[in-house]
């Protein structure tokens, strides 16, 4: 029973799921800030769900239906499966010594799913973004694994309970390691497809990039894999980087987790409301001659101080 | 390398007017290009001939969505010009007036539109938000946000009253200092740079024969502008300076948009301030008289040109409009050579294209 009440509702799918309504609806508003918008009423991603549910689904001719049906469900699967081994304030739904790497595995899925998204359609913009797509996953993905490498490494431990403990034992490793922090953050910017990394779906360019020929129930469960991965990437940044949902040890587990979790988020929108959409060669020219390069010596720097 | 064809347009986020592109690509860069105008083609020019002269100004205030009280103006100058009436000191710096806030409406709603096709939507909000206090003033002066229908021939239709002109001049000071704001941010904003520089290039060669006008011009170094080099009332009691840079990329247009901006709005003071006391019109007769006249006006996108030609009747026998974006629209598959994709929605924002007012 209690295994069940983790799984569906805290902190599994039901918990979940009202997070990244939530951190969708905080990034919307504080974006819209920076705009000196006033930005959309809370429940407007609720709302913007229901309606893409309640929509006509349509499949283009020429392209592979059974594909395009479960291309979305297996990268929200991998979302959902991948939640269940992130710690949310202290509370975890399964552990075991190891873990980060079947999360870190498991968070890539979506962005093989979304290539292939890409890849099966006929039309002309979603097979480009479906290429322009692998190559950004090939300047962020390395940079962003080797910086999560080095809480770990720190540790001693794959487990994320354990990385946890340890810093509660010493500091956070974003302040040991902050040049490891920053790069997890633009890590996770090209991972989650934001601003100013949109570059698989740049509207002026590639209308929405894999996404274009999608409609409907599927548009709505991308939707809703992308903004879970949001929650679950920010997530896995507090528990790494800034001790989980530790503070001080009077202070409630949850509401330091919170909070935590929004600053990062706040970071994130503000980096979308700042900088202007990067070239894909850029992209790879930032990813490869300077992140890459900077990760390596972070670990360096890692090993030495921990080793 | 695979070599695939990108249909933009007629309908695409990147082009807010019909316009299509097949875009010939090896891998992401562009080998080929071809296009396709004609969407909004309204036969403005032979419906000239069936509608009175004075009918006509209505219809070509609709040329163009952004410019269209400098369609009008030129249009009237023309037939001024065939009446040989002289327009009312008032009603020329009222006129011009009208122009220089077009120029700065229509350099910040294309500033917003390109930052929003480089994913930079805060400068898309911010230069959107200023364009309002302009939209705002000329609503005050004319009643029309957009259409201001406030030419007639031999002068203007509405006044500015004083108190009008005060509250215009304290709106103008705000204007000013957005102004200044969004173009101290739009010159130093590094990644706006990094995607304008180097993209759509033209040389001052390539301005000379396609015959580019306007701030695409004088962004590869042409320093023509209509209000110095053929200066009517009251251009002509007016100092300015005209911005010209030599770059030739979309990063100088960008500059000589924003500079001129500046400009704009200070013109805009000057001729509140020195406006003459006097009659906004002349009498005009209904018939104009056999001949032919032509008449240019700066646009915001460059030189404007009319030829009308009358045959003695209350219509005109031909209007012929020259519009500033057709020239820029020529030179596109030269700028599209060899960039990439990306850089695609950059070279097309970069020249400001009013597709309406090159279909007509």
């Amino acid at each position: 029973m209690n295994a069940l009440i983790k799984l569906l509702i805290f902190p599994g799918f039901g918990f979940l799921f009202i997070a990244a309504l939530a951190f969708d609806w905080i990034d919307r508003r504080m974006i819209a800030r920076y705009h000196g918008r006033v930005g959309p009423p809370w429940y407007q991603p609720l709302a913007d769900f229901v309606k893409l549910l309640a929509k006509e689904d349509i499949v283009p001719e020429g392209t592979h239906g059974l594909a395009a049906a479960a291309l979305p469900i297996v990268s929200l699967t991998a979302v959902l499966t991948a939640s269940l081994y992130i710690p949310v304030g202290g509370i975890v739904g399964a552990s075991f010594e190891g873990d980060l790497i079947v999360v870190l595995f498991l968070l890539t899925l979506p962005a093989l799913a979304y290539f292939l998204a890409g890849w099966i359609s006929v039309g002309a913009y979603s097979v480009l973004g479906g290429h322009r797509s692998l190559l950004q996953y090939f300047s962020y993905e390395v940079p962003f694994l080797m910086a999560v490498t080095c809480p770990a490494i720190l540790a001693g431990s794959w487990s994320i309970a354990e990385i946890i403990n340890s810093q509660a034992q010493t500091a956070w490793s974003a302040l040991m390691q902050p040049l490891g922090f920053i790069l997890a953050l633009i890590g996770l910017i090209g991972k989650l497809k934001r601003d100013p990394l949109d570059i698989p779906k740049a509207k002026s360019e590639v209308v929405a990039g894999p996404l274009t020929d999608f409609s409907g129930r599927k548009l709505a469960l991308w939707h809703l894999t992308m903004n879970m991965q949001t929650v679950l990437g920010i997530f896995l940044l507090v528990n790494l980087f800034f001790g989980g949902s530790r503070l001080f040890d009077r202070v409630p587990a949850l509401p330091v987790f919170g909070m935590k979790s929004v600053a990062i988020l706040l970071a994130l929108s503000t980096a979308s409301a700042l900088y202007a959409r990067l070239r894909i060669d850029q992209l790879m020219d930032l990813g490869w001659r300077v992140l890459a390069p900077l990760a390596l010596i972070q670990i360096l720097a890692t090993l030495w101080i921990g080793g | 390398m695979a070599r695939t064809v990108i249909p933009i347009g007629p309908q695409h986020p990147l082009l807010k007017e019909p316009l299509a592109f097949q875009i010939m690509l090896e891998g992401e860069r562009v080998t080929d290009s071809t296009m396709r105008m004609g969407y909004v083609h309204r036969g403005i020019e032979r419906l000239c001939q069936e509608r009175t002269y004075v009918q006509n100004i209505h219809l070509l205030e609709r040329v163009c969505g952004i410019c269209s009280h400098v369609h009008a103006m030129t249009y009237c100058h023309a037939v001024e010009s065939l009446l040989g009436i002289e327009v009312p000191l008032r009603a020329a710096y009222l006129r011009a007036l009208l122009c220089e806030l077009e120029r700065i409406h229509s350099h910040l709603l294309w500033m917003g539109v390109l930052a929003r096709n480089i994913g930079l939507d805060t400068i898309f909000m911010y230069a959107w938000r200023d364009r309002e206090v302009v939209l705002d003033i000329m609503e005050a002066l004319s009643g029309g946000r957009v259409s201001h229908a406030i030419n007639i021939i031999g002068g203007v239709r509405s006044d500015v009253t004083p108190e009008d002109r005060e509250e215009i001049l304290e709106q103008l000071t705000t204007l000013d200092r957005q102004v200044t704001r969004l173009v101290g941010v739009v010159e130093h904003e590094r990644s706006l740079q990094t995607r304008t520089k180097g993209v759509g290039l033209l040389s001052l060669e390539q301005v000379r024969r396609y015959c580019v006008v306007g701030p695409v011009a004088r962004a590869s170094g042409l320093d023509a502008d209509m209000r110095r080099d053929e200066p009517r009332t009251p251009y002509d009691r007016l100092s300015f300076n005209v911005p010209t840079h030599t770059a030739g990329d979309v990063w100088a247009r960008t500059l000589v948009r924003m500079q001129e901006t500046r400009v704009s709005v200070e013109l805009c003071r000057d001729i509140l301030k020195e406006i003459p006391e006097g009659p906004l019109a002349v009498r005009a007769p209904r018939r104009v008289p056999p001949g032919e006249a032509i008449s240019r006006s700066e646009a915001p996108r460059g030189e404007v040109f009319y030829y009308v030609r009358s045959d003695g009747s209350d219509t005109p026998a031909r209007v012929k409009i020259r519009t500033p974006t057709l020239p820029s629209l020529l030179t596109l598959p030269q700028q599209l050579k060899g960039v990439t994709m990306a850089d695609v929605s950059v070279v097309l924002s970069g020249v400001d294209l009013c597709i309406a007012c090159a279909d007509r």
